[in-house]
């Protein structure tokens, strides 16, 4: 089961890469591939024993039984969530591209589809080198999407974050051999905690940069602008939650003693990216700055959560990876299609496209609203959830929090009004559509997504840690 | 009883999905008619709550209800929970009631407007979220209800969103409640913290074995939100401007419903409260400034919805006067019956406005009393009402409280001379307004712009609301006469037993005053605007602080948003510049890869380690797969 939802999407890039199909039937079979992901997403949702205990629907081959390598896959709740948000991302990202078009859509194509399977594949592993294969062979696929494929400025944007992820996955690589060798396994299951320092911290550095965390951030904004709309929603919504995902999984679940004392800087950091990242979007010019930066601002909410380590803080940033992934990737795909008809997402040349196009208007004030955290909706919920646990490790993160919820309102409010409102911007025409049923197909069920969340979102936190025993299971043992 | 106030709830809710949904395919009005209809349905189910609690013994009156479980973590659980109690009833009664009938009202008021379906989708997402708002079983719940009162708000205040006014208001709105939430939110956090629960009844029960630290924090939280949404001192500013929104939104929003929540929260939230008596005298203290404050500023105010909009705030300060001291009933009494003439005084406004083909500017207007003499009456009633008349309905009310000040030492002294000095500015400014806009002789403008609401669907839809609500404010009181007739205080006795009783006397020597006060004001307003026997006295300078409104807006934007905006020019400039683009070439040398031409090579740098990494991919992936 495991198995197949990380290589359905790989046998789909190699179909459409071998076979000699015609553009549209490329574009279409990634499309199908994509939905048939999710489909067999719902399939493994109805198979997991919420009310069992550790890891599920696993999977487990020798591979290098010298060194204890083997290929061992399985879900935990909180996994199955967050591959389920980026099947449903993925697939969102494909059929937008398959609505816009592409060019070279067999090398595109197959691109996005490996880029699903090793997505996939980061999630599931329970092997640090098994971990580490997919998170390269996560990376390689991006390398190209932004490169070739994206906007003017796209080379530089390419070797930022080329260089930026490199750095720390030569540093996650070092830490992962130094682990494994020390423990006598790669296995994450059947490995006990550890204590050392520098592994931790070379964990750390990869996933801070992959986040990222201020101030290793660098790449973030050019990368996010110069990407087609669909890859950066893909880049902002899902590729940061595998580095919040693998502090969870390895940073905090293996190594608790580095985590404790390390803490506080860790902390500092998420909060001074929180309103960093708020302050920047507030006057960042366009709406790709906008959604870059806020894209920033919460996964430093997301790592206060997170380093918090108590049930409301874990259970918060859980929820809060899963809506950000559904939020910033409908942002993203909104930017796209609004900046198919102004040929512009400069914020000063828009304006006034709520009249007459309903659609589109709901659509972003939907997701505008949600993402600013309004009470009742499942952001609101999770940054709750995120900010009341982390106020019980130290009162003043969450007062920094909760006035970065004031900016939130105050950046987003800004990119809804000079999109949607006042007289129409010099860049705006009569001639510019409403959200065609199309990409309304593709966008709405995100949206719905996130309201169905608003709704319950004790589905996921209830759901994702095992009853009173929120981090036991994930150390792991001999 | 459960039943009924969950389809209470969930009733209008279902119409803004039924609206957003159908788009199109729903007519303009019968978009109106379902959001009207919805409502409807949701006071029928708060009468029939009403009914069911009333067959219970007063001490019984309490049933919480979970539909499921909203946010979990460990230990912790916050339900989507409601609860029924009196306080709620009242709520749940006042906000389905009067919103009703201003929903009613809308369909002639937005009739003919190009977005009447987004218009009654929102209305009807005003009124869920507020019935929420009162209606939720625990704090989350309510501070949701809270957020999405906010939210709703935002969208109607910017509803004509081609207005850069309407939206600049409609942010401000929703940013100095923002401020409000966060604070609640972080009440909220300490309170989990402590109790692990955020249910009343769990909450209640520790919060005596509170530390005086935690009882004042969360207070003080509370009280942030309390005055945000309820625009009191010092987060008031966004109200006026809040105006921009159609009048019937003002009636509805912003002076009925949504603005009186903070002191239903002081209310609901008593024995949190009552814990930490300087923040409950704060409470007050900040009324009594607001009332005087918004008196004043609302003598100089032209536009007749402004003037009405401070005269809101102003009432509100009452309120929370009530409430600050712990007389909750006569707090609670004087919402419901400001909800009447309040709404009374802005429909009346909006009938006004559309009258004169959306004028808002009293300087422009006067003798409509002979052109729309109906119009005129409801609107005296209104303002009689307004300024504390007997034996109209905010006589009864605002004596009440008047007088409990008197029953509450030194402190209530000084504030019953603030709240008696309101009374004064109430009956001027309400009977300014009144003899500018409805004395003498028709003037030029409104001769040239008249025209007569019809007959018809549209004009009937606005004039039976007025009607109800004239009849409402004029005999509403009388549920109420203090130390003789209480049902109020009665019903509320379980929820929110008051910490002051005024004595008869104390009611006797303080109404006389206060009715003497009002009466002076009106006389005074007489003089000046309705026989013009004497000048309007000038103080250039006294003139200029008011209608500058005491300078809070200029202070603010100074104080807050211009160094937000220079810190945020700071950051790009001085951190986030050189980050981004400093580090290319550092990461470069770093790296040890400088060539002449640098571009050429950090392409290729790209697909080299590109190529490297996607070669040792594949190379790994065939070992796994032979190796196994």
């Amino acid at each position: 089961m495991t198995t197949a939802l990380i290589f359905l999407p790989v046998g789909g890039a190699l179909v459409v890469w071998l076979l000699p199909l015609r553009p549209f039937a490329v574009a279409s079979t990634a499309f199908l591939v994509a939905l048939a992901e999710v489909a067999l997403w719902i399939d493994t949702l109805a198979r997991f024993d919420f009310d069992k205990p550790g890891l599920q629907l696993d999977e487990q081959q020798s591979w290098f039984s010298d060194l204890h390598v083997s290929y061992h896959v399985g879900f935990y709740g909180f996994s199955l969530w967050l591959v389920g948000m980026s099947v449903v991302v993925l697939a969102a990202a494909t059929g937008y591209a398959f609505w816009a078009g592409r060019d070279r859509p067999r090398a595109y194509y197959g691109l996005m589809l490996m880029l699903t399977g090793a997505i996939v594949g980061v999630f599931v592993s329970q092997d640090l080198l098994l971990f580490y294969v997919f998170w390269e062979a996560m990376l390689v696929p991006l390398y190209f999407l932004v490169g070739v494929w994206g906007g003017a400025g796209r080379l530089r944007a390419t070797l930022l974050f080329v260089i930026y992820t490199m750095a720390g996955s030569l540093l996650m690589l070092a830490s992962i051999i130094v682990l494994g060798i020390s423990q006598g396994t790669f296995d994450l299951v059947n490995s006990g905690t550890n204590s050392s320092d520098w592994i931790f911290l070379g964990f750390v550095a990869a996933f801070a940069v992959k986040a990222p965390l201020f101030p290793l951030h660098a790449w973030l904004p050019e990368t996010y602008r110069e990407s087609s709309a669909e890859v950066s929603a893909v880049l902002s919504g899902v590729v940061s939650k595998l580095a919040a995902f693998g502090f969870l999984r390895i940073a905090i679940a293996k190594f608790p003693e580095p985590t404790a004392d390390f803490r506080t800087p860790i902390l500092v950091l998420a909060a001074c990216g929180l309103v960093y990242g708020s302050l920047l979007a507030f006057r960042a010019p366009d709406l790709r700055g906008v959604i870059a930066y806020s894209s920033l601002a919460q996964m430093g909410l997301i790592t206060l959560g997170l380093f918090a380590v108590n049930p409301l803080g874990l259970n918060g940033a859980v929820l809060q990876m899963v809506n950000h992934g559904l939020i910033s990737a409908s942002l993203f795909l909104i930017a796209g299609a609004v900046e198919r008809r102004a040929a512009t997402g400069e914020l000063d040349a828009l304006g006034g496209m709520a009249r007459g196009r309903p659609a589109l208007a709901t659509v972003l004030m939907a997701t505008g609203v949600i993402a600013l955290a309004v009470p009742g909706s499942s952001a609101f919920a999770g940054e709750f959830a995120i900010l009341a646990g982390v106020f019980t490790t130290g009162w003043g993160y969450a007062v920094v929090g909760a006035a970065a919820i004031v900016f939130a309102a105050m950046y987003m409010l800004r990119l809804i009004s000079a999109v949607l409102h006042r007289s129409p911007g010099r860049a705006v025409t009569e001639a510019a559509l409403d959200l065609r049923p199309a990409e309304l197909g593709i966008i709405g069920p995100l949206v719905l997504c996130l309201l169905v969340l608003s709704a319950w979102p004790a589905a996921i936190t209830e759901r994702s840690f095992p009853t009173g025993r929120t981090l036991t299971e994930l150390a792991g043992s001999r | 009883m459960i039943v009924a106030a969950w389809i209470c709830l969930i009733s209008p809710l279902a119409a803004t999905a039924l609206i957003t949904v159908g788009g199109n395919r729903l007519s303009r009005r019968g978009a109106g008619f379902l959001s009207t209809l919805s409502v409807f349905v949701s006071f029928v189910a708060a009468v029939v709550a009403f009914v069911a609690l009333l067959g219970d013994s007063p001490s019984q009156r309490y049933h919480p209800s979970t539909l499921w479980s909203w946010l979990t973590a460990g230990n912790l659980d916050f339900g989507l929970r409601i609860v029924v109690d009196p306080l709620s009833v009242m709520m749940m009664l006042i906000v389905s009631g009067v919103g009703m009938l201003i929903v009613l009202y809308s369909i002639g008021y937005m009739d003919g407007d190009d977005e009447e379906r987004r218009y009654f989708a929102y209305m009807a997402l005003f009124v869920f979220s507020m019935l929420l708002l009162v209606q939720g079983g625990n704090l989350l719940m309510l501070l949701v209800g809270w957020g999405l009162v906010g939210l709703s708000s935002y969208l109607l205040i910017g509803f004509w969103h081609r207005r850069p006014e309407a939206i600049s208001a409609a942010k401000k709105a929703f940013v100095m409640n923002a401020i409000g939430d966060a604070t609640m939110a972080l009440a909220l956090f300490l309170l989990i913290q402590k109790t692990g629960s955020l249910n009343f009844e769990q909450v209640f029960t520790a919060a005596p074995s509170f530390s005086n630290w935690t009882a004042n924090l969360v207070a003080l939280g509370l009280l942030g939100g309390a005055v945000a949404k309820s625009a009191q001192l010092p987060l008031h500013t966004w109200l006026p401007d809040a105006m921009e929104g159609p009048t019937p939104v003002s009636a509805l929003i912003h002076a009925a419903t949504m603005v009186t929540a903070g002191v239903y929260l002081i209310v609901r939230t008593a024995p949190l409260f009552e814990q930490a008596p300087k923040v409950l005298e704060l409470a007050a203290g900040l009324g009594a400034a607001t009332l005087l404050l918004a008196g004043l500023i609302a003598l100089v105010q032209v536009d007749i919805k402004k003037v009405i909009a401070y005269s809101t705030m102003s009432q509100i300060g009452y309120m929370f006067l009530g409430a600050g001291i712990g007389a909750y009933p006569d707090a609670m009494f004087h919402l419901m019956t400001h909800a009447f003439f309040k709404a009374l005084l802005f429909l009346a406004a909006g009938i006004v406005i559309h009258a004169l083909t959306a004028e808002q500017d009293i300087r422009k207007m006067g003798g409509l009393r002979k052109l729309m003499p109906l119009t005129f009456i409801a609107f005296l009633v209104g303002s009689l009402s307004l300024a504390g008349i007997p034996p109209f309905s905010g006589f009864f009310s605002k004596d009440s409280i008047l007088a409990s000040l008197l029953a509450n030492g030194w402190y209530g002294e000084i504030l019953w001379v603030a709240g008696m000095i309101g009374t004064f500015l109430t009956g001027l400014y309400a009977f300014r307004l009144l003899f500018i806009v409805f004395w003498g002789e028709p003037s030029p403008f409104v001769r040239e712009h008249f025209h007569a609401l019809e007959r018809d669907l549209p004009g009937l839809s606005m004039a039976i609301p007025v009607g109800v609500l004239t009849v409402l404010a004029a005999v509403g009181g009388f549920i109420q006469f203090a130390n003789v007739w209480t049902p109020i205080t009665d019903w509320l006795e379980p929820v929110a037993r008051p910490l002051v009783e005024a004595t008869g006397t104390q009611e006797a020597v303080s109404s006389v005053i206060a009715v003497t006060l009002g009466l002076a004001g009106i006389g005074v307003a007489w003089v000046l605007y309705g026989a013009r026997t004497s000048e309007v006295p000038r103080l250039a300078w006294a003139q200029t602080l008011l209608e500058r409104k005491f300078y809070f807006d200029e202070a603010y934007d100074l104080a807050f948003y211009r160094p937000a905006v220079f810190v945020a020019k700071g950051l790009a400039r001085w951190i986030e510049r050189p980050l981004v683009f400093g580090s290319v070439r550092e990461l470069a040398q770093g790296v040890g890869l400088i060539g002449r031409d640098t571009s050429r090579i950090q392409t290729g740098l790209v697909r080299t380690y590109a190529l490297a990494i996607a070669a040792s991919v594949a190379v790994v992936t065939v070992v796994f797969v032979a190796v196994r």
